[in-house]
């Protein structure tokens, strides 16, 4: 590969509004960089990271600039990102939980109490998509049917694409762990197996089995495909959605109405990770199996009180971005 | 006279410090010197693009030289001042 072929696949580790400014300039500094030392590993990392920071920077400011009704969209679009990331971390840890909790109710009353409160928060959150869901696939339905043969289509056809992959595969691969398929009292306890299963399967990659080549070279080559495949999976439905919703007309009522759920949707967050705060705070030496916090739950709750963090904000510019529109509407009127 | 981010790096940053900056590390300071209103582009045909310092960036730099200025001139009077210092 070319140093200029290099320089390009890493410029990519920035957000476009960045790339837009800086990209070409910095593209030919990387370019001098590897052609002066082709092989840095250290550079690669600097770069990576650089960019990763970027995105987290640009994600914290969406929303803060431009017209309001570009601002409540940028707001929003941050807040799907990380609730996006929230849950794909949060379910990861609920359903170990609730498949636990098939084999044997938790000992300690805290584990108890979270695991509700983080069911309760996810039956909040089903409801919350429901209703943004349902207007939006309006607004899809009729922009795709006036322009059939756009990006926003192709976006629509790669998130129906990685959601029949998503569901497919984890209610296959649900079934095949002897912990959560055929077993006698798989739909007795909190939450019925046929609901914990295919969520267990759906975030099976993410584990701390990454970190153990020697752990995962045992698993059976159709499961570690299927951890490959679940998050590019996943990825094409949160890739797939923005690219529709961007291109999709959205009302100035359906913003509103957006937002005011953006909001809740933050609330509902900070619901959950309580609950998940409330196990990790009750782990000690009596708790055992799949109820014992690992180092990898820790660094989740990090993560997902990181993107609540960022949804939050994302919400509040969104409602405030909201009110500006209407502001603009009243003197427009 | 406008100076190429490319020049500050090779030849001042790493002849001073002894440091190479890796490209994400540098970009992300012009960045933010740029955001803050210290530094700014020049019209270039080139597409490496050179960046001058406006005139807020040269309030804050000369600020920031006379305290290192300040800071060095205390450091070097103790030690002299220590016994047995040559």
């Amino acid at each position: 590969m070319s140093a200029e072929d290099r320089a390009r696949r890493l410029v990519r580790c920035y957000p476009r509004s960045w790339r837009e400014r800086y990209g070409a300039e910095f593209e030919l500094l990387l370019v001098d960089d590897i052609t002066d030392r082709p092989r840095a590993w250290r550079r690669t990392l600097d770069v990576v990271w650089s960019g990763a920071r970027t995105r987290i920077a640009v994600a914290a400011r969406a929303g803060a600039d431009g017209p309001p009704d570009t601002r409540v969209r940028a707001g929003l679009g941050a807040l799907g990102a990380a609730v996006a990331a929230f849950l794909a971390l949060g379910i990861a840890i609920w359903s170990q939980l609730a498949v636990g909790w098939q084999w044997s109710a938790p000992s300690a009353t805290t584990t108890r109490v979270a695991m509700m409160a983080m069911t309760a928060a996810l039956v909040a959150f089903a409801l919350l998509a429901a209703l943004a869901v349902l207007p939006l696939s309006v607004a899809v339905a009729r922009a795709v049917a006036r322009r059939p043969r756009s990006a926003m289509t192709a976006g629509l056809a790669i998130a129906l694409a990685g959601a029949a992959v998503l569901i497919a595969g984890s209610i296959h691969f649900g079934h095949g762990w002897p912990g959560t398929g055929g077993h006698p009292w798989a739909d007795r306890d909190l939450v019925p197996g046929w609901i914990a299963r295919p969520c267990w399967a759906a975030t099976l990659w993410i584990t701390s089995y990454w970190v153990h080549p020697h752990a995962l070279a045992a698993f059976p080559t159709a499961e570690l495909a299927w951890m490959a495949i679940s998050p590019l999976a996943a990825g094409a439905i949160v890739a797939g959605g923005a690219l529709t919703l961007r291109r999709t007309p959205l009302g100035a009522r359906l913003l509103a109405h957006l937002a005011r759920l953006a909001l809740a949707t933050a609330a509902v967050m900070g619901a959950f990770l309580a609950g998940a705060s409330c196990w990790i705070v009750a782990d000690g030496p009596a708790t055992h199996g799949l109820f014992r916090v690992g180092a990898i739950d820790v660094v989740a709750l990090a993560a997902m009180t990181a993107a609540l963090w960022l949804g939050a904000r994302a919400a509040a510019r969104a409602v405030r971005a909201v009110r500006a529109v209407r502001a603009v509407g009243a003197v427009g009127a | 006279m406008p100076i190429r981010c490319l020049e500050i790096r090779a030849k001042d940053i790493e002849q001073f410090t002894a440091v190479r900056l890796s490209p994400g590390t540098l970009y992300e300071a012009l960045a933010r010197l740029e955001r803050r209103g210290m530094i700014e582009p020049v019209p270039s045909e080139d597409r490496r693009r050179p960046y001058r310092l406006t005139a807020a960036g040269a309030t804050a730099l000369r600020a920031h030289l006379d305290a290192q200025r300040r800071v060095t001139g205390v450091g070097l009077r103790r030690l002299a001042a220590r016994p047995g210092t040559p």
